[in-house]
C-alpha cells in the first residue's frame, strides 16, 4: 500500500508543478489600465473575462485577456476600481487598481529625450516586478511536501485525540 | 474541482458547511486508531493528485480521485477529504476557507456514495469483478462531484449557469482517465493486500 502510493505519488511529480490558483495583476497609466491574468504555475489565462466595478461596486465593463493572458482598456472612472478576473467557472481572482491621480494630468514632459530613458528603465523594472510577481505565486515542490507533512501531523493530532477518548 | 472564495451566496456556504461537518463527524465516529495510518496516507493522497493538471479545456483541470478515498475509507473520506482541501486552501489558496464545507461535500458524498454501491464487488475473488468495481467507484465518484459542483454554480445565478455546463463536460475525460488509474490500483491492492479493501 505505501510502496504504491509511493511510487504513484514520485511517477507523478514532474507534472505535479502545474496548479490553478489564478492571479490578476494591473496598473493604471492615465486613462488606460494595463493588466495581466496568469495560473499558479505562470502560465497565462487565455480568453478570460475581466469585470471591472467602479467604488460603489457598479459593473462598469468588462476587457478579455489575449493568447498572453494581457489585457487592458480604457476607463473614465477616476476612483478606485476593482477587476475581478473568472477564468473558467469556479476559478477567479481579484485585484485593486489605485485610483488616478490628478497630478499625473499634468505631467506635461519638459525633456523629452530624458523622459524616454526614464520610461524605459521603469518598463524594465515592471517586468522585473512582473516576474518576481509570477515567482512568489508559483507553487514549489518545498510547498506540496510541507502539506503532506501538516497533514501527516494533523493525523497524528487525531490518532493522540481518540486513543485517549478509547482509553478513558 | 475547488470553488474559490466569493463566488458563492452565504446561505449555500452555510448549508454546505453544516452537511459537511456531519459528514466529517461521523466519518470520525467511524475511525478506529489502528486505521489512521491509512486514512493520513489517502488524506495526503488526494492533497498531491489535485495538484497534478490535465490540460483540457480553456482553464485547468486536474485528477481528483475521490473514488479512491470512498472505496477504501468509506464513511472516513469526509475527514480525509477535509483536512486535504484544508491544508490546499491554507497553503495554495485553492479552494477557499469559506467554500470548505461545500467542496468538502461535494467531494466526499459522492465517494462515500461509490464505497456503499461497489464495495461488494470489490470483495469477489474474479478479478475482472474487482477491477470493474473500481473504475465503475471512480468515474461515478468524478462525475458526481461535478455534477454536485455545477449544481451548486448553477443555483448560484445566471452569470454562472453556461460555465456550469461546460465545467460538466470538461469534467467528462477526467472521469475517464481516473475509472482507469483507480480499476488499476485496488486490482493491485486486491493482489498484495486484500485485506485493505474489506
Amino acid at each position: 500500500m505505501k510502496g504504491l502510493l509511493l511510487a504513484f505519488l514520485l511517477g507523478l511529480l514532474p507534472a505535479l508543478s502545474e496548479a490553478h490558483k489564478v492571479n490578476l495583476f494591473a496598473v493604471r497609466e492615465g486613462d488606460t489600465v494595463k493588466g495581466e491574468c496568469y495560473f499558479a504555475d505562470g502560465s497565462p489565462c487565455k480568453k478570460a473575462k475581466v469585470e471591472i466595478y467602479n467604488e460603489k461596486d457598479e459593473k462598469v465593463g468588462e476587457s478579455l485577456t489575449d493568447e498572453r493572458g494581457l489585457f487592458y482598456f480604457k476607463t473614465e472612472e477616476t476612483g478606485k476600481l476593482k477587476l475581478v478576473a473568472l477564468a473558467g467557472p469556479s476559478h477567479m481572482a481579484q485585484y485593486e487598481v489605485e485610483a488616478f491621480q490628478e497630478a499625473e494630468r499634468d505631467q506635461i514632459p519638459p525633456h523629452e529625450i530624458s523622459n524616454k530613458a526614464i520610461e524605459e528603465k521603469l518598463q524594465r523594472l515592471e517586468n522585473e516586478i512582473r516576474d518576481l510577481r509570477k515567482k512568489m505565486d508559483r507553487l514549489t515542490f518545498r510547498d506540496i511536501l510541507g502539506g503532506i507533512g501538516y497533514i501527516f501531523g494533523l493525523w497524528g493530532i487525531i490518532n493522540l485525540l481518540l486513543r485517549r477518548k478509547n482509553a478513558s | 474541482m475547488h470553488i474559490s472564495e466569493g463566488v458563492l451566496s452565504g446561505p449555500l456556504l452555510l448549508g454546505g458547511a453544516l452537511l459537511s461537518a456531519g459528514g466529517i463527524a461521523l466519518g470520525l465516529r467511524d475511525t478506529k486508531t489502528p486505521q489512521l495510518p491509512k486514512v493520513a496516507i489517502l488524506s495526503s493522497g488526494f492533497f498531491v493528485a489535485s495538484l497534478i493538471h490535465i490540460p483540457i479545456g480553456p482553464t485547468s483541470t486536474h485528477l481528483i480521485l475521490n473514488g479512491l478515498m470512498g472505496l477504501l475509507l468509506g464513511l472516513k473520506a469526509f475527514p480525509a477529504i477535509f483536512v486535504a482541501l484544508l491544508f490546499q486552501a491554507l497553503l495554495f489558496q485553492f479552494g477557499g476557507l469559506t467554500t470548505i464545507g461545500v467542496n468538502t461535500f461535494n467531494m466526499a458524498t459522492p465517494a462515500v456514495l461509490s464505497y456503499y454501491l461497489f464495495r461488494n464487488l470489490l470483495k469477489k475473488e474474479n478479478k475482472t469483478l474487482v477491477f470493474f468495481g473500481g473504475a465503475l467507484g471512480g468515474g461515478l465518484s468524478v462525475l458526481l462531484g461535478t455534477l454536485l459542483t455545477s449544481f451548486v454554480l448553477f443555483l448560484t445565478g445566471e452569470s454562472f449557469r453556461a460555465l456550469a455546463i461546460t465545467f460538466f463536460l470538461m469534467y467528462f475525460p477526467v472521469a475517464l482517465i481516473e475509472a482507469l488509474i483507480i480499476g488499476f490500483i485496488v486490482s493491485y491492492l486486491k493482489k498484495v493486500k486484500p485485506e485493505i479493501l474489506e
